[in-house]
């Protein structure tokens, strides 16, 4: 019901990308039809969980107008923190699963309180908390006794298993994810919280005249971000059965990608959980299909950045009335 | 207001003809004619949405007109861009200065050109001289006060030798004494052979510093010529849509202050441009407050609404204490407030209607879930009442007219069932029919009991609308008007620290 | 207040006096650290940044970002190790690294201004473009075997031990801060990331200037590019990856703006040297120079942090002058009556 007009364009973004996707499976069946096994489906997603569990909630601070690169840094700090704490502090396996979502949740904080009480700009202060978490990852290593190489490991059967068991058949990080969706999108589109994220995205002085307190939902969605950082770097340490402070180094760019493809203006105030969802399984799917189809990874980069930039560049261009009349123009003129 | 095809003149400096311009399907602009000649001082008065901005951006080569000619001392031009406009020695002084804050006020003026440094800055130098201004040319641009920071720009000009400039509302945010430091210094520029459009929204200052003037309304001309032949009256007359008589507005009754309570009440309020404000407020009543922009009326009331800090003094709504609280707080306890900027700070121009009007109210109708039926309900209320022209809720505010526009601002400010409403400049670009709508509103609320302070720079409203005004100058309040003292000369006048009581009867 | 104004007039100044601070406090409790040796290190370690750093600070003046910049390095150090590899002249390797730069930062500045696409966003994705074609280019395998005349030029110094690399480095600097700073044009660069419409009412070419401003960084990135493989010797597919965010952070710490408008090359040059010689303090403080980071975030952050405030105080106590002084004094009559 609300912003239908914006939905619709939103709609047909997704059932674009819903397009691309299903393309993508047919290609990738054709070139390797084990592709096709849904075992095979589903297990690809370990490859780039992270990315899509991230990019749900970096979603959120995208809508605030703000910008978020550190949450791929927070995931090898969760991870060698949780390491640390098992391992080093004595702490049990679970409660050190939720202190670690809490460092996630106070590394957010950090930044999310620095971006919305000071003004900084988002992107300045994230750089800042990418450098600052990863080096603070380094720095928890040198509290263990293991070396950053090697991790840690060695962890209870149970705690492995949220990482690399199944759940009615579904693999648990497809079940995890699936969950987090549908809260991340209950939060953003069902309650007055996800409103007023939309609200300070579009214009945040109307929202503080509407009585909003602007400064903690901008402080909060960066907290958001963090949790779901943390959240990744659990699900990764339990599947690769190691905590290591070099995880998520990568993902930066991928988790942007991931939310400004979904639809996500990174101006602020449009966007949507359920396009960054579907752009983070595109991004996925094609990595993990070149793969089997016999690519290096590596190539991917291309058709990803490519696939960015003519996204939001057909967005601005088909916004954009002066070009459009004058490519249309151009276009008359070669005709005639 | 006949539109006769007269030739460009070979004396003036500039001939516009025939200028139409037309937006989206709006049009903006219908046939515009105008000459300027060398040492006229062209006064420029309109309304909002006049088309007075879009002619002068023509000109500087920012909008292309659709149709229509552009004459310079008599040749045609074709002005694409900016950069030929400057080239053809024309200048537009922006209302907001366009300065680059973190430059230098000698970069900010020699910027764009080629000429040698040294050169430029003898230049400017005896420029400066010649009008007999002192400004370091060292300071950063962001140090400068607006009145500097317009000297600055008019420097620009005179620097490109420019032979017509155009100064958009120079006087809208300078204090007095700054005005009159830009009179002496329009004088100065006449004397030497300078066009000059001045646009403006004080019929003062016309005759103050005018040669001709020049009166749009709804994209034409309706009366130009000589100062001198026009009057007050005339010009004020020209503003009006045809058929108004200005004697006809109605008052209404005179209020029984014996039955009514204060339900605000600010004793010695002082904050950042406003001074030891006392004033009460009754339900049901409306109170006036006059004064010209920059007088401290905005400021005085974002300050109460908890958008700024306060200095000294107290708030009292309901018999309890506000003072200093933050917004929240605020409109919890039961007073809202319609910003002045309505794109700035008044809509979500990306958002539906849906959300606009119930952002203000949305954690009274639930507590964490989203409640779409209430929100659906409360925006169906509005939009019937208010008479709304939307497609659907779901229309996106930036696609609507200004007027719907501000009643759906108006609409979530009342969302909250204040007791008290704050109204600054309702109906600021707004057109007739929604104005009239918006005045309803207002009597509305006054019969249901709300407490109403209205502020406006116009003038009329306020004598149509007002049981009462106080007018503000120079950030205090320096007259109270009861109903029966309330008309357009006294509030002109007091607005202006000029009203004298003798006058009164 | 005084003082504070003035330093923050030269923003580049503070980041050196918090260079030569770092580096004295460093020297006060561990002597060797100023051993012209040690310095000269320093700098010569830090030259592949500051020419990042330069090239960025074109960009982010003009008020704009890019991130493709560690993967260009990448790119055209990949090609220009090929090339001098199979044999080709030093010049001919430049030549074709240049080209690559300056080709991606024409795309850059083509998607920012006239498809409109937001700088982060158009140099995200040319920054995947261009890594992929680096693994493209290069097959995936490292480029090895750069002759050995080439790697030492690298290693060749003038006046004791400060490279050539560095000094002409130095040099370019001092350069372009006069280009940049005393030329009309140089100016336009601020003038756009200062006040755009501004500077399109005053008829400054706002367009070109910022694909300008893409295509120089993309050239710097080149350029440091080169002098990667002379200093490394062998180029991987990963080389310069992350430099992008080292480069911004060196801008930052030297006191540009990341708003526009604001600061100069010299700053960034600085900063990039802050930057580069904090892992060496580290360890010359007996620290593990794995807090290199951490330190490098908490400064960024307070950096900025307190730059902010600073100016918001500024401009909120400017606003609240004028507004006061707006309003009569209590003595004060009606100045005009």
């Amino acid at each position: 019901m609300h912003k239908l007009l914006l939905k619709h364009k939103l709609l047909r973004w997704e059932s674009g990308l819903i397009a691309i996707l299903l393309s993508e499976i047919v290609i990738f069946g054709i070139l390797n039809p084990k592709f096709l096994q849904t075992r095979v489906l589903m297990g690809s997603i370990n490859d780039f969980i992270s990315i899509c569990i991230i990019s749900l909630f970096v979603t959120f601070v995208l809508i605030t107008g703000g910008m978020d690169i550190q949450a791929g840094s927070i995931v090898g700090l969760t991870s060698i923190s949780l390491g640390v704490l098992w391992q080093d502090a004595g702490l049990n396996i679970w409660t050190a699963v939720v202190v670690a979502i809490l460092i996630g949740a106070l590394c957010g904080a950090i930044s999310g309180f620095f971006v919305a009480f000071t003004g900084v700009q988002a992107m300045v202060v994230t750089l800042g908390g990418q450098f600052l978490y990863s080096g603070l990852a380094l720095a928890v290593v040198n509290l263990s006794s293991s070396t950053a190489f090697e991790g840690i490991s060695g962890y209870p059967k149970s705690f492995i298993m949220i990482g690399s068991g199944t759940f009615l058949g579904i693999p648990n990080q497809v079940v995890i994810f699936g969950v987090l969706i549908i809260l991340g999108y209950v939060l953003l589109h069902k309650t007055n919280y996800g409103r007023y994220v939309f609200l300070c995205g579009i214009n945040k002085k109307a929202a503080e005249y509407s009585g909003i307190r602007t400064k903690w939902i901008i402080m909060s969605t960066y907290m958001l971000s963090g949790m779901s950082a943390s959240v990744a770097g659990i699900i990764l340490t339990s599947y690769l059965g190691s905590a290591r402070a070099d995880l998520g180094k990568e993902l930066t760019l991928p988790i942007i990608t991931a939310v400004v493809l979904g639809g996500t203006s990174n101006l602020g105030g449009k966007g949507g959980v359920i396009g960054t969802a579907l752009a983070a399984i595109v991004i996925g799917i094609m990595r993990f299909g070149l793969v089997m189809a016999g690519l290096s990874t590596q190539y991917l980069d291309i058709p990803i950045g490519v696939l960015l930039v003519v996204a939001v560049a057909t967005r601005t261009v088909g916004s954009n009335t002066k070009l459009m009349k004058a490519i249309s123009k151009r276009f008359k003129f070669k005709n005639a | 207001m006949q539109v006769v095809e007269a030739p460009p003149i070979m004396d003036t400096m500039i001939s516009v003809r025939g200028i139409c311009k037309c937006f989206a399907s709006n049009l903006v602009l219908k046939g515009i004619d105008l000459d300027v000649r060398s040492g006229e001082v062209v006064a420029l008065i309109g309304g909002n949405g006049a088309g007075k901005s879009t002619l002068m951006k023509i000109i500087m080569g920012i909008y292309q007109q659709d149709k229509g000619d552009i004459f310079l001392s008599g040749e045609k031009v074709n002005l694409t861009k900016p950069a030929l406009a400057l080239a053809h020695g024309i200048y537009l002084v922006p209302q907001e200065p366009m300065l680059f804050p973190n430059m230098s006020v000698e970069e900010n003026i020699t910027l764009g050109f080629k000429d040698k440094k040294n050169e430029l800055h003898t230049k400017i130098l005896s420029i400066m001289e010649q009008l007999g201004w002192k400004l370091k040319l060292d300071r950063k641009a962001d140090t400068l006060s607006i009145a500097e920071q317009q000297l600055v720009e008019i420097l620009r000009g005179l620097l490109r030798n420019a032979k017509i400039l155009i100064l958009d509302e120079p006087t809208s945010s300078l204090t007095f004494n700054e005005v009159e430091s830009l009179f002496t210094l329009i004088e100065d520029l006449k004397n030497k052979g300078i066009s000059i459009f001045y646009i403006t929204h004080r019929l003062t200052e016309v005759f103050e510093i005018a040669t001709h003037v020049a009166i749009m309304r709804d994209g034409v001309i309706t009366l130009k010529g000589p100062v001198g032949e026009f009057t007050k009256d005339d010009l004020i007359k020209g503003l009006l849509p045809p058929n108004t008589n200005l004697k006809t507005t109605q008052k209404s009754e005179v209020l029984d202050y014996t039955k009514l309570k204060p339900i605000l009440e600010l004793k010695n309020f002082t904050g950042y441009g406003f001074k030891d404000i006392n004033l009460e407020v009754c339900s049901g009543e409306v109170l006036g407050v006059a004064g010209v922009v920059g007088a401290g009326r905005t400021e005085f009331a974002t300050t109460i609404f908890g958008m700024d800090e306060f200095i000294s003094g107290q708030v009292i709504l309901d018999g309890e204490e506000i003072t200093g609280l933050s917004t929240r707080t605020v409109l919890d306890k039961g007073l809202n407030y319609l910003p002045e900027d309505r794109h700035l700070n008044g809509i979500f121009k990306i958002g539906d209607a849906a959300s606009n009007i119930s952002s203000a109210h949305l954690r009274n109708l639930s507590k964490f879930f989203l409640n779409k039926k209430a929100e659906v309900a409360l925006g169906e209320k509005y939009i019937k009442d208010f008479r709304i022209k939307v497609t659907g809720q779901n229309q996106i505010m930036g696609s609507l007219s200004g007027g719907n526009q501000q009643k759906i601002a108006i609409a979530r400010v009342l969302s909250t069932s204040p007791k008290v409403v704050i109204l600054d400049e309702p109906t600021r670009g707004v057109d007739a029919g929604a104005r009239g709508d918006v005045y309803a509103i207002i009597s509305q609320l006054k019969k249901q009991g709300v407490a109403v302070l209205l502020i406006s720079s116009d003038f009329e409203e306020i004598v149509e609308l007002s049981d009462r005004v106080v007018t503000m100058y120079q950030g205090r309040i320096n007259h109270r008007f009861s109903k029966n003292q309330i008309d357009l000369d006294n509030l002109t006048a007091a607005s202006f620290g000029v009203y004298e009581e003798e006058n009164v009867q | 207040m005084k003082t504070l104004k003035n330093a923050l007039k030269a923003r580049e100044i503070s980041s050196l006096i918090f260079l030569i601070t770092i580096f004295l406090l460093v020297g006060a409790i561990n002597p060797n650290f100023l051993q012209i040796k040690n310095l000269f290190l320093i700098f010569n370690g830090s030259i592949v940044y500051v020419l990042l750093a330069v090239g960025i600070a074109f960009v982010i003046i003009s008020g704009e970002i890019d991130v493709s910049i560690g993967a260009t390095l990448g790119l055209s150090a990949a090609v220009s190790a090929t090339l001098l590899r199979d044999g080709n002249s030093w010049i001919v390797a430049v030549i074709a690294a240049l080209i690559v730069g300056a080709t991606v930062g024409l795309i850059n500045g083509i998607g920012v201004t006239i498809l409109k696409v937001p700088s982060i966003i158009m140099t995200l994705g040319i920054n995947g473009v261009v890594r992929g074609l680096s693994y493209v280019y290069t097959n995936g395998k490292w480029v090895e075997n750069v002759p050995y005349a080439f790697k030492s030029i690298s290693q060749a110094t003038m006046l004791n031990s400060l490279t050539y690399f560095f000094s002409g480095a130095l040099v370019v600097v001092f350069i372009v801060h006069m280009l940049l700073n005393k030329t009309g044009r140089g100016r336009y660069f601020a003038a756009v990331g200062d006040n755009q419409c501004g500077a399109q009412l005053i008829g400054i070419p706002v367009d070109s200037t910022k694909i300008k401003a893409f295509i120089i960084c993309g050239i710097f990135a080149a350029i440091a590019g080169v002098i990667y493989v002379s200093r490394v010797g062998f180029v991987t597919p990963m080389a310069g990856n992350g430099y992008e965010m080292k480069a911004i952070a060196a801008c930052v710490l030297g006191g540009i703006s990341l708003t526009g408008g604001l600061g100069t090359v010299v700053g960034a040059a600085i900063g990039a040297v802050i930057m580069s010689s904090i892992s060496r303090v580290l360890v010359f403080l007996q620290f593990s120079s794995d807090y290199d980071n951490t330190i490098t975030g908490i400064l960024l952050i307070i950096i900025v942090v307190a730059d902010a405030l600073i100016q918001r105080r500024v401009t909120e106590n400017a606003r609240r002058e004028r507004l006061s002084a707006r309003t009569l004094s209590d003595k004060g009559g009606y100045n005009n009556a």
